[in-house]
């Protein structure tokens, strides 16, 4: 089996999925919206605009400011549990043995299944703002700002797929059957400043969220929310910093998944 | 019912609690987690001379939801479970209905609730050095709150009963739950008599508007909150009761539709 059958496996898998289970495209697709109409909804009812702009400390358009944040936000989340959780769902199946005695090691298939997934994701929620995001800046400064956000996606990808590996090598040498982990999902948001940028938190919250790559996938695609045209130079030091991030939770999430998997098929609790 | 099957089944769902505990405390910090993101997303628009006001204000509009969902979820979305282990068949052959059992599912969605709103007190007091728990007429807020958790269990029972006709997808309870927040942040002050009344009519509503009042002491329509909260609960349960004979009725005639374990 190569990376381009389990690609296109998952590929189909996805498809599949979504032209299958109504309900879940339905949810999949409104979801965004019904997070940034109930942020702008009761933020406009508690305050306004001007206020935001004043405690940003930015010219930023808010609803963009949230586009941003929740496309980001939901993106990440999908993929980090996308690809520990699958541990748990495969394990609830009783397919774990037979994916972790598959001829490719366990943790690449994990990562390289879910590529075709998120890239698919990402992409259709993109897709639906587009049209939001073209009506608020024009098409031109519109179409700018949805490539940014694009970008920010794919390269925030790299370094969390190696934060995700890292959780799911966690996950599959414990005995909980449920994701005792998902605590994490909300305080890793918070650090990475999804809803409330991180450099208005407190120090030491911010030196934690320096370590998540979270954070400047956030921070890059956010840069679409500026009123006109974010500066190159800017985009350019947020990927610098995406891709040296990538090289370092990949190659610790390779080890650690490794002992992971060696730990599970020693001690057997892998079902 | 009586004592010996409630303290059955209050010993059950609190023996399911202790066994699942890290489940619940995972429970606990992500839905308070989850909440006070929401709200620092919420309070970039609030100048900074209203933030403890509009502290409390998103706070016990939180309190009220997470009753809410709670209370429904942790019972509607149980009944499936309960029948694919086989358990509606070996109750109702024991002479106890399933849905009593689904009932005692409001020890771990309360104590969720519980555990959440302390969490969420905590974290928003030394955030913003407020007291978002200050209230103005605590009878107010017990009465609302108790109101919220009549119509929250009957709905969460007439869900499990609907479960056991049909599958109700669980895109549909987070859209209802989305649409619950929506509702529960009407400023029912700034609509005009009848609009006020229409909307105070709408579940969930007034018990929240009772709810609102007591925190900062108001009294903005106290008493058509009241009737109209005792109206909406006495409905509810009406309807719940009839709701569950029928599955109740449907399950003795024609099984469950799931394989059990007997």
């Amino acid at each position: 089996m190569s990376f381009k059958t389990l690609v296109k496996a998952s590929f189909a898998q996805t498809i599949y999925f979504l032209k299958n289970v109504k309900a879940m495209l339905i949810t999949f697709l409104l979801w965004p919206y019904l997070m940034l109409g109930l942020i702008l909804g009761a933020g406009l009812m508690f305050g306004s605009t001007a206020s935001f702009k004043q405690n940003i400390g930015l010219n930023v358009d808010p609803i963009v400011f949230f586009i941003a944040s929740s496309v980001v936000a939901l993106i990440s989340i999908s993929l980090m549990w996308g690809v520990a959780g699958s541990v748990l769902e495969l394990r609830w199946i009783g397919a774990l043995p037979y994916v972790i005695l598959a001829p490719h090691r366990f943790s690449i298939t994990l990562v390289v299944s879910y590529i075709p997934n998120y890239l698919l994701i990402a992409s259709l929620q993109i897709l639906e703002f587009a049209p939001l995001i073209i009506l608020i800046e024009g098409l031109e400064i519109g179409l700018l700002k949805i490539a940014i956000l694009f970008l920010a996606l794919i390269v925030g990808m790299l370094p969390l797929m190696g934060f995700a590996a890292l959780f799911a090598s966690f996950l599959i040498s414990i005995k909980e059957e449920s994701n005792i982990l998902a605590w994490l999902n909300p305080i890793i948001l918070l650090f990475s400043g999804a809803f409330y940028p991180a450099y208005l938190l407190p120090r030491w919250a911010q030196f934690i969220s320096w370590l998540l790559p979270s954070t400047y996938t956030i921070e890059l695609a956010r840069l679409s929310a500026l009123i006109g045209a974010p500066k190159l130079s800017t985009i350019t030091f947020m990927i610098g910093v995406l891709l040296g991030m990538a090289l370092v939770y990949n190659s610790i999430a390779s080890a650690l998944m490794g002992a992971g998997e060696r730990k599970a098929l020693r001690e057997g609790i892998i079902e | 019912m009586n004592a010996t099957e409630l303290r059955g089944i209050i010993w059950l769902h609190m023996l399911r609690l202790w066994r699942y505990k890290w489940s619940f405390l995972n429970l606990v910090i992500s839905e308070a987690m989850w909440m006070f993101i929401f709200i620092l997303g919420v309070l970039l628009f609030v100048p900074s001379e209203y933030m403890a006001v509009a502290c409390k204000g998103a706070f016990w509009i939180i309190v009220s939801w997470l009753i809410i969902s709670q209370v429904s979820m942790t019972m509607g979305g149980w009944m499936q479970f309960f029948i694919s282990l086989g358990m509606v068949e070996e109750h109702i052959l024991r002479g106890i209905s399933p849905f009593k059992v689904i009932m005692g599912r409001v020890v771990p969605g309360l104590s969720v609730t519980a555990g959440t709103m302390l969490f969420m007190a905590f974290i928003l007091n030394t955030t913003f050095k407020t007291d978002v728990t200050s209230m103005g007429n605590p009878a107010l807020i017990c009465l609302g709150l108790v109101f919220l958790m009549i119509q929250a269990l009957s709905y969460g029972l007439i869900l499990s009963a609907i479960s056991v006709k049909t599958g109700i997808p669980h895109s549909m309870l987070e859209f209802t739950s989305f649409l619950i927040v929506g509702l529960l942040l009407i400023p029912i002050e700034n609509f005009q008599f009848p609009l006020n009344l229409i909307l105070l009519a709408i579940p969930y509503v007034a018990p929240v508007n009772l709810v609102k009042d007591g925190a900062f002491g108001t009294s903005i329509l106290v008493v058509e909150s009241v009737v109209l909260s005792l109206v909406i609960s006495g409905i509810f349960i009406y309807l719940a009761i009839k709701f569950m004979r029928s599955a109740e009725k449907l399950i003795k005639t024609e099984g469950v539709k799931a394989i059990g374990l007997m």
